[in-house]
C-alpha cells in the first residue's frame, strides 16, 4: 500500500520500469501472502489493542516495559487459555497525556480497544467521549467496593470503567540501614534526627497521608465539601503545616519536588525511608533486593491511623473498536477481575491488591500484602477528599505552590492554612 | 527485534476496522486513479500538473464528510498531508532550481529533504496507531554488553546520518571563513574543507558511541581487533585512508593541485578515503589513483610552491642566421603570446649545432600549468610568423656532398659562405 502510494507521489513518469515495478509488486504481494501462512488464507490477526496509562512517579523505559509485560503476561497467559488466537498490544502513554494522545488516534479510527487507567483519568477521559461507558451488570458489579465505584461513575452514573486493582500508599525503607521503621511521625522525626535521611514529596497526594497521623483530615474534608472548618479543624490545619515545615527544617529531612526524584534518591541509597506509591515495588525490589523494606505508613503519636491515598486502575472501552474488538475487550475485562486472575496477579506481583471485594489477601503469608492491606484500609478515611479533588484538579496544583512555600519558610502556618482553605473551599 | 516485528505486525489488525478500511480504500483509491489520469493521459485537456492538487482536494472533500458523519477521518487526512507535503516537495525542487545549481538542488533532495521527510511521516503514522515512547524503548539487543533499544539505535542512525550528509555545508562555510581571516590558498581551503569534515564526522561516530553508552574497553577492544585485521584483510584500505589523510596535512596533493601522472598534467578534482579523482586535460578523462601512490611514489607538481610553470619549445634556425638576431626575435616572439608571463621573461638560447639547423630553445613561463600546451602551440605559431617576417628559414633537412680530393692532405672543407 505504502509502496503504492509513494510510487503514485512521484512525480517522474518510469514507462520503461513499469513491467519490473509490477513484477516488484506483485512479489511483495505474495510474500505477504506466505507469511500470512502456508494455507493460503490471509488471516487479520485477532489483537486486543490496550493503552495502558503511567503514573507521574514511573519513567517509560524498559524497565518499566519489561514490568508492565510481566503483570499483563499473567493475565495473557490466562486469557489465552480460553481464546488460542488473541494477541496482545500494548502501549504506555504517561497519564497527563493519555487522554489527548488517544483522542488523536480515536480520530483517526486507531485508537485502543481497552485503556488502563487510574479511575479519575477513566472518568475524565468518558466525559471527554475518549471512552465509551462501561457495560456491567447488576451482578457484576457487585463484586467490586460500592465506594470504589462510585469514584468512578459519572453524574449520570454511567461507569468510566471496570475496577480492576488496586494501589496504595505504604512506607518503603532500607532493611540495611534502618531494621526497624518508624511507625509514628514522632519515630519518623526521631529517626531522621539520629542519621536516617527521610525523603517527602511536596505533592498533596503524596502528603494527603499525614492529614489521618495530625489530625487534619476532618478540616481538610470540610474545606473541601466548601464548609469553613471549625476553629478546632483549623487549629489541626495549622498543626499539621506546622509538622511539615518542623520537618522540613530538619537536616535529614528532604522534600522533593516529585515523587519521582524521591524514589531516584532512594533507589541510590541516598535516602532510608520515603512513602512510596506500591505501583513501584517491582522497581524498588529490583534495585534494592531484600534490603527493601515495605511498612504501613506512621500513625499519629496519639495512635490516629495515616490516611493514605489509594488509586483504583481500571479498564476503560475505547471508542474506536470494532464490533469484535469490542466484545474481545469487555470478554477481556471481565475475565481480568475473576476471582482466580484476581487472585493470582495480587500474589504474583505483590505490587497491587484486587478490585475484587471477595478475593481475600493473604495477609498471613506476607508482610508486603499486609501492608498494602492494611494502606487499603486506612485509605478509606482519605475517600471524601478523593472524591471531592481528583489527581488533575486545578487545587492540587496551587495546594502544591503553597505547600513549597511553607517548606521553604516563605509563609507561616497559619497563614498558609488559611489560605488553604479558602483554596480549597473554591471549587473551579 | 522479535518483539518489535510481533509489534508491527500487530498493527495489521487494525484492518479489521471497517471506519480503518474505508479511509484507507478512499486515499488508495485516489492515490491510484491521480497515476492513472497522470500516466494513461485518460483526460488529455487536464494538465499534468493539477492532478495531484484535484486528487488532494478530492481527498480533503472525502474526510469532511467522513468527519461531519461522526466517522473517524483523521487517518486519511494524515496521509492526505503526508502526500501534500510529497507533492509540495516537488514544487520546492523548482524553487530552489532557481537559486541553487541543479546538481546541488539533486543532492540536498535526495540526501536530506525527501529522507528526512519519509522518516517525519513514518513517526506520524506509527504515533497514530502506537505509543512511540514505548516502542522506543523497545529492546533490540546487546552489543558490547550495553543493551541498545529501538529509539537509541534510530537516533544513532539518524545522528550519523545527519553527521555525515549535513556537514559538508559547515565545513565547507568554516573553511572559506578561515580562508578569509588567515590568507590560504584555495587548494589549501579545499582541504581544511575536507580535514574538518573528517573530524567532524569522526567526533560525530565517538559521540553516537558515547551516546549509546559503549564503553571504552569495548571500544578498545574492538580497535585491537581491528588493528589485527587491518594487518591483513583491509591492509591496503587502511593505507589508502591513511595515506589521503597524510597527504592532506602535507598538503601535496589537494584538490586544485596539478601533478604529473605519466607524463600528463592532471589537476586533482577530489582527495577521498581510497583514491583521488584526477582530471586529465588532454582527453577529460577521469583518473582514480589510489592514494597510497603519491604516498610513496615520486610525484611532479606544478603547485606545490606557486601555479607558475616553466615551458619550452624547441625551434632550428638556418646556419646563415646570425644566432643572436634570432635569439632577440625569439624572445619579443614569446612576449607578444598572451598567456606568456612577461615576468619572469621568455628565455631564448641556442642549445646545439645541429645537422642542419643551428637548435634554439625559447623558455617561457605561464600560470597555469593546465594551459602548456596551447600557450606553447601558439607560441610555436608565432615563432613561425615571427620568423617569416624577418625571413629567417627554418631549415628542411639537408646533406652536402662533395667530392672528396685525394690525396687527403690536399682536400679542403667547404668554405661557410653567406
Amino acid at each position: 500500500m505504502m509502496g503504492a502510494l509513494i510510487s503514485a507521489m512521484a512525480p517522474l513518469p518510469a514507462p520503461r520500469q513499469r513491467p519490473r515495478r509490477r513484477r516488484g509488486l506483485l512479489l511483495a504481494a505474495v510474500s505477504c501472502l506466505g507469511l500470512a501462512g502456508c494455507n493460503g488464507r490471509f488471516e487479520l490477526p485477532y489483537v486486543l489493542y490496550l493503552a495502558i496509562g503511567t503514573n507521574n512517579d514511573q519513567a517509560i523505559d524498559a524497565e518499566l516495559m519489561e514490568e508492565t509485560q510481566g503483570r499483563l503476561g499473567v493475565l495473557e497467559l490466562g486469557y489465552r487459555q480460553i481464546h488460542p488466537e488473541s494477541q496482545f498490544q500494548f502501549g504506555l502513554y504517561p497519564e497527563a497525556i493519555i487522554s489527548n494522545a488517544l483522542k488523536r488516534r480515536n480520530r483517526a479510527g486507531l485508537g485502543p480497544d481497552l485503556i488502563f487507567v487510574n479511575g479519575d483519568t477513566a472518568l475524565r477521559m468518558l466525559a471527554s467521549g475518549v471512552v465509551n461507558p462501561f457495560p456491567a451488570t447488576a451482578t457484576q458489579l457487585n463484586q467490586f467496593d460500592p465506594d470504589d465505584l462510585d469514584r468512578i461513575r459519572n453524574s449520570r452514573g454511567q461507569l468510566a470503567g471496570l475496577p480492576t486493582v488496586l494501589h496504595t500508599q505504604v512506607a518503603c525503607f532500607n532493611r540495611n540501614r534502618l531494621p526497624n521503621p518508624p511507625t509514628t511521625v514522632t519515630e519518623l522525626l526521631a529517626a531522621s534526627a539520629s542519621g536516617h535521611p527521610v525523603g517527602l514529596t511536596v505533592e498533596p497526594y503524596g502528603l494527603f497521608w499525614t492529614l489521618g497521623s495530625l489530625g487534619a483530615l476532618a478540616g481538610i474534608e470540610q474545606a473541601v465539601a466548601g464548609q469553613q472548618p471549625s476553629a478546632a479543624n483549623t487549629q489541626r490545619i495549622e498543626a499539621w503545616l506546622a509538622w511539615l515545615q518542623n520537618a522540613s527544617t530538619q537536616q535529614r529531612v528532604t522534600f522533593f519536588s516529585d515523587q519521582q526524584s524521591a524514589l531516584s534518591e532512594f533507589m541510590a541509597g541516598r535516602l532510608d525511608w520515603i512513602p512510596c506509591n506500591s505501583i513501584s515495588l517491582p522497581r524498588l525490589r529490583k534495585k534494592l533486593g531484600p534490603n527493601l523494606g515495605v511498612s504501613p505508613l506512621p500513625s499519629g503519636a496519639d495512635g490516629s491511623p495515616p490516611s493514605p491515598a489509594k488509586r483504583i486502575r481500571v479498564l476503560a472501552l475505547g471508542s474506536s473498536s470494532s464490533a469484535a474488538g469490542r466484545a474481545r475487550a469487555i470478554n477481556f475485562a471481565n475475565f481480568s477481575v475473576n476471582p482466580l486472575m484476581q487472585r493470582s496477579v495480587t500474589i504474583g506481583a505483590q505490587t497491587v491488591l484486587p478490585a475484587n471485594r471477595f478475593v481475600k489477601v493473604p495477609v498471613q503469608s506476607s508482610t508486603v500484602l499486609a501492608a498494602l492491606n492494611q494502606a487499603n484500609q486506612q485509605s478509606d478515611r482519605l475517600s471524601l477528599i478523593v472524591k471531592q479533588i481528583h489527581y488533575d484538579d486545578p487545587r492540587i496544583a496551587k495546594s502544591q505552590a503553597l505547600i513549597t512555600e511553607l517548606v521553604f519558610g516563605e509563609v507561616s502556618p497559619r497563614s498558609s492554612a488559611q489560605a488553604l482553605i479558602k483554596m480549597l473551599r473554591t471549587k473551579p | 527485534m522479535r518483539a518489535l516485528l510481533l509489534e508491527v505486525f500487530g498493527w495489521l489488525g487494525y484492518l479489521e476496522r471497517p471506519t480503518v478500511l474505508v479511509q484507507l480504500l478512499v486515499v488508495a483509491g485516489l492515490v491510484l486513479a491521480a497515476r492513472a489520469v497522470r500516466r494513461r493521459r485518460l483526460f488529455p485537456r487536464l494538465p499534468r500538473q493539477a492532478v495531484t492538487p484535484i486528487a488532494l482536494s478530492l481527498l480533503l472533500a472525502c474526510a469532511l464528510s467522513l468527519s461531519a458523519a461522526g466517522l473517524p477521518y483523521a487517518f486519511a487526512g494524515q496521509l492526505g498531508v503526508i502526500w501534500l507535503g510529497w507533492y509540495g516537495l516537488n514544487l520546492l525542487r523548482g524553487g530552489l532550481l532557481r537559486w541553487l545549481p541543479e546538481e546541488r538542488v539533486h543532492q540536498l533532495e535526495s540526501r536530506l529533504l525527501r529522507p528526512t521527510y519519509l522518516v517525519i511521516a513514518a513517526l506520524l503514522l506509527i504515533s497514530t496507531v502506537d505509543s512511540l515512547r514505548d516502542l522506543a524503548v523497545a529492546p533490540l539487543g546487546e552489543l558490547f554488553g550495553v543493551a541498545i533499544s529501538a529509539g537509541k539505535l534510530f537516533q544513532a542512525l539518524v545522528v550519523i546520518y545527519l553527521v555525515l550528509v549535513g556537514c559538508g555545508p559547515p565545513a565547507a562555510g568554516l573553511a572559506w571563513v578561515l580562508q578569509g581571516a588567515v590568507g590560504m590558498s584555495e587548494g589549501s581551503r579545499k582541504a581544511m574543507e575536507l580535514m574538518l569534515r573528517y573530524a567532524v564526522v569522526g567526533l560525530g561516530l565517538v559521540a553516537v558511541a558515547v551516546q549509546l553508552g559503549l564503553n571504552t574497553t569495548a571500544l578498545i577492544a574492538v580497535a585491537g581487533g581491528l588493528s589485527v585485521g587491518l594487518g591483513f584483510g583491509i591492509k591496503e584500505v587502511f593505507s589508502n585512508f591513511v595515506s589521503g589523510l597524510w597527504l592532506l596535512f602535507e598538503g601535496s596533493v589537494r584538490p586544485g593541485e596539478v601533478l604529473m601522472l605519466d607524463g600528463d598534467p592532471c589537476e586533482v578534482r577530489k582527495l577521498g578515503l581510497r583514491a583521488t579523482l584526477l582530471w586529465r586535460d588532454r582527453d577529460n578523462a577521469e583518473l582514480l589513483v589510489p592514494n597510497q601512490t603519491f604516498f610513496t611514489e615520486a610525484a611532479t607538481t606544478y603547485t606545490a610552491s606557486d601555479r607558475l610553470r616553466r615551458s619550452q619549445v624547441n625551434v632550428g634556425a638556418a646556419y646563415h642566421h646570425d644566432p643572436a638576431e634570432v635569439i632577440a626575435l625569439l624572445e619579443a616572439t614569446a612576449c607578444q603570446v598572451p598567456r606568456v608571463l612577461h615576468e619572469p621573461a621568455p628565455k631564448a638560447l641556442l642549445v646545439s649545432y645541429g645537422d642542419f639547423a643551428i637548435n634554439y630553445v625559447l623558455r617561457f613561463w605561464i600560470a597555469n600549468p593546465l594551459d602548456n600546451g596551447g600557450i606553447s602551440s601558439e607560441v610555436n605559431q608565432a615563432i613561425w610568423h615571427a620568423f617569416r617576417a624577418h625571413n629567417i628559414e627554418i631549415p628542411f633537412p639537408q646533406q652536402v656532398e662533395y667530392s672528396m680530393v685525394g690525396p687527403p692532405e690536399q682536400h679542403q672543407s667547404n668554405r661557410f659562405q653567406r
